[in-house]
């Protein structure tokens, strides 16, 4: 096939700074599954609403590196306002509500989202840029990888470790991890259940606005991003194990390593890829690749 | 006695003459307004195109009730598709039965104008399809029934092959959304630029699904296999994503890129100065090309309205509101037989200069531009440059093609 090591190299960075954000989005996906037992639907159009309030703050700026800044900064911290509105004001009363109900209330609730964000933002295709220091790209392997790429290739690792001390090193994290194993136990030792899901939820969702942040600069940012999103992440934590949040770190390294090395091997069929990837992982390890938690 | 007939003769005479003069001459009234249904997707990333196809008609929709046609107003219901087939046939369905509509107009989507296409032959509804750009619509699948009034894949993969093989270049890559239009466009690239230049060299291709939102493996794969040029073919919220990741790859830099709708208005605003430059494109619709009192009016009115330049769907979308009119002002009735009938090879004059519905195919034809992509000091973002206009008659399939293609 003609492929050489210096192309295998660059598809390997391209697909692991891919993986960084779809381990941002879906960590949060994960979280909030683990602990509230929640399967989220709308966590894409929060995703979405992150990139569409990094725009409307990168532009308040003119457009600068320091509205850049604020932006990945403020939009993830609008999103956790909009989740905490939505779970003091809904989820809160519907935790007890079957898997099923819980589902089509998150999907009521991303066509909802949808909608806002058409009333608010409109049709038009958005766009914004990244610094000047990260526009542009540099050689590695003899192929040149953006430099933005490179970034998120910084981002994704800290983030992990955010969520590692948070989770081990927090008692809001330990109260949250002992949540997901035995909520009522959790309850039953006087600790107020309520606000540590709400807690969770906001997390949870603060990371899909911070992933909707962190790829604006990079796509259109439109409609129907939530769409796209919502499909891989629910892939990518079933693969990881469920509620496992470094489940979601696997298995967006599998969906994102798998995607890049499919376009080198066969281009006109890469879309194939993940998804075989998704299909052999769950026909040998049904439960996913870490414990699942439900 | 004799004086009394001759002024009988004479005052019968001059009323059958004043009856006559009144039968040619004072165009018949239309008994009801005329009802046209809007089936168009106003959900998801294709929206934005939707949307400014609906603006350019309803702008145009109100220039022509001032005046009115013949004696009655066009109205108009519109739904939503929501780019699936099988909504889009309910609501053209629903358009036709419920609300009685005297045609249907719209359709971003190839597979929902296809569709519909379909239905309305079944149906004897006229319908006129202004943005999806498969050439399948009013070739092959074309019928009676049918019409298109934008510019289509084998318009603009003709004009992307004229162009390309005029350059240097012979390993060329192909990449692309993976439906329809991608496909179609670069099939239609590739066969007229191979025709014109039989050296070149198709050395890979690589499709994505669409909306897809990583490029970066697929260009940096492209990028290893060093091809002359590439062919991209993609559309709606894609060409936002290539353009930025083939600016951020440097991959614009290096080798040249031809994508079909790169000098679209609505592309490049949204990239503002972020675009790359030097990118080959080709539109059918330029605000600020040709540089006539019409287009100038027709861009003043719309900026008024809407706050912004018009790209090529809000072009359709005017023009095809002028068709309408102007083809039951000439057929003088409601029927939708004459209404097809004086449509077929209907003249209009539009901001691109007179433009007609070619009454073969009832495919417009329509001037294509082919530009590069360039900074200009005049805007906050890019235009096209270097612009160099082919006819419609240059670009388009011949009539014999069409027929032999819907083997007739």
């Amino acid at each position: 096939m003609g492929i050489d090591l210096a192309a295998l190299a660059s598809q390997l960075v391209v697909g692991l700074s891919r993986a960084m954000i779809l381990f941002i989005v879906c960590a949060g996906l994960s979280f909030v599954l683990g602990v509230l037992r929640v399967p989220n639907v709308a966590h894409g159009s929060l995703y979405m609403i992150g990139a569409f309030v990094a725009f409307s703050f990168f532009s308040l700026f003119g457009g600068s590196s320091a509205g850049f800044w604020l932006a990945l900064i403020l939009a993830p911290l609008v999103v956790a306002l909009v989740s905490l509105i939505a779970e003091r004001a809904l989820f809160c009363h519907l935790y007890e509500r079957e898997h099923l109900m819980l589902l089509l209330f998150t999907f009521a609730l991303m066509l909802i989202f949808g909608d806002l964000v058409k009333i608010i933002w409109g049709a038009e295709y958005r766009s914004i840029s990244a610094p000047p220091f990260l526009r542009g790209s540099v050689s590695i392997f003899g192929a040149s990888i953006p430099r933005y790429n490179l970034f998120l290739l910084i981002i994704g690792p800290l983030v992990a470790i955010g969520l590692w001390l948070f989770t081990n090193k927090t008692k809001m994290g330990k109260i949250s991890r002992a949540a997901a194993v035995d909520r009522e136990m959790v309850g039953l030792i006087g600790i107020n259940v309520s606000w540590v899901f709400a807690g969770a939820f906001v997390i949870g969702c603060c990371l899909a606005g911070l992933g909707g942040a962190l790829v604006a600069p990079t796509v259109s940012i439109t409609l129907g991003m939530d769409h796209t999103i919502i499909i891989e992440a629910f892939l990518i934590v079933t693969i990881g194990g469920l509620g496992n949040m470094w489940g979601a770190l696997v298995g967006s390294l599998i969906f994102g390593v798998t995607h890049s090395f499919g376009v080198l091997i066969w281009p006109q069929f890469a879309i194939v890829f993940p998804y075989a990837a998704v299909v052999i992982v769950l026909l040998l390890r049904p439960r996913g690749m870490l414990k699942s938690v439900w | 006695m004799k004086r009394t007939s001759i002024i009988i003769g004479i005052v019968v005479i001059v009323v059958i003459v004043a009856a006559l003069v009144y039968y040619f001459a004072i165009p018949p009234k239309l008994e009801r307004n005329i009802k046209v249904g809007v089936i168009d997707c106003y959900t998801g990333p294709a929206a934005m195109f939707s949307n400014e196809a609906l603006e350019g008609f309803k702008l145009a929709l109100d220039e022509i009730n001032k005046e009115g046609v013949l004696g009655a107003q066009i109205e108009f219901s519109k739904r939503d598709t929501k780019f699936k087939v099988d909504i889009g046939l309910s609501m053209a369905k629903e358009l036709v039965m419920r609300e009685n509509v005297d045609l249907l107009v719209g359709g971003i989507s190839s597979a929902v104008a296809l569709a519909a296409s379909d239905y309305c032959k079944g149906e004897k509804v006229p319908l006129i399809i202004w943005i999806a750009k498969s050439e399948r619509i009013t070739g092959e699948k074309g019928h009676r029934y049918v019409f298109s009034s934008g510019e289509n894949t084998a318009m603009f993969g003709k004009a992307g092959g004229v162009a390309l093989a005029r350059k240097p270049f012979t390993k060329y890559w192909i990449a692309g959304d993976d439906y329809e239009y991608g496909h179609a466009i670069a099939n239609a690239a590739w066969r007229n630029l191979k025709e014109r230049k039989p050296e070149v060299e198709k050395i890979g291709e690589s499709w994505w699904k669409v909306g897809e939102p990583d490029l970066v493996p697929y260009i940096t794969a492209i990028e290893a296999a060093e091809p002359d040029a590439v062919i991209f073919c993609t559309g709606g919220g894609s060409m936002v994503n290539v353009m930025k990741t083939t600016k951020a790859t440097g991959l614009s830099d290096k080798v040249q890129v031809w994508i079909p709708t790169a000098t679209d208005t609505a592309i490049l605003r949204a990239l503002g100065a972020g675009a790359p430059e030097g990118m080959m494109g080709t539109s059918d619709y330029l605000f600020f090309h040709p540089d006539t009192p019409a287009n100038r009016e027709f861009v003043k009115a719309f900026q008024e309205a809407y706050g912004r330049h018009p790209s090529f769907c809000g072009f359709h979308g005017y023009i095809t509101a002028h068709f309408i009119a102007e083809a039951f002002r000439k057929a003088g009735s409601l029927d939708k037989e004459k209404f097809i009938d004086a449509l077929e090879g209907l003249k209009i004059e539009s901001p691109v200069g007179e433009i007609e519905m070619r009454a073969c195919d009832h495919q417009v034809v329509l001037p294509i531009f082919m530009g590069v992509t360039k900074q200009v000091p005049e805007y906050d973002f890019f235009i096209s440059t270097d612009i160099e206009t082919l006819t419609g008659d240059e670009v388009m399939p011949t009539c014999e093609e069409i027929m032999k293609a819907r083997g007739k």
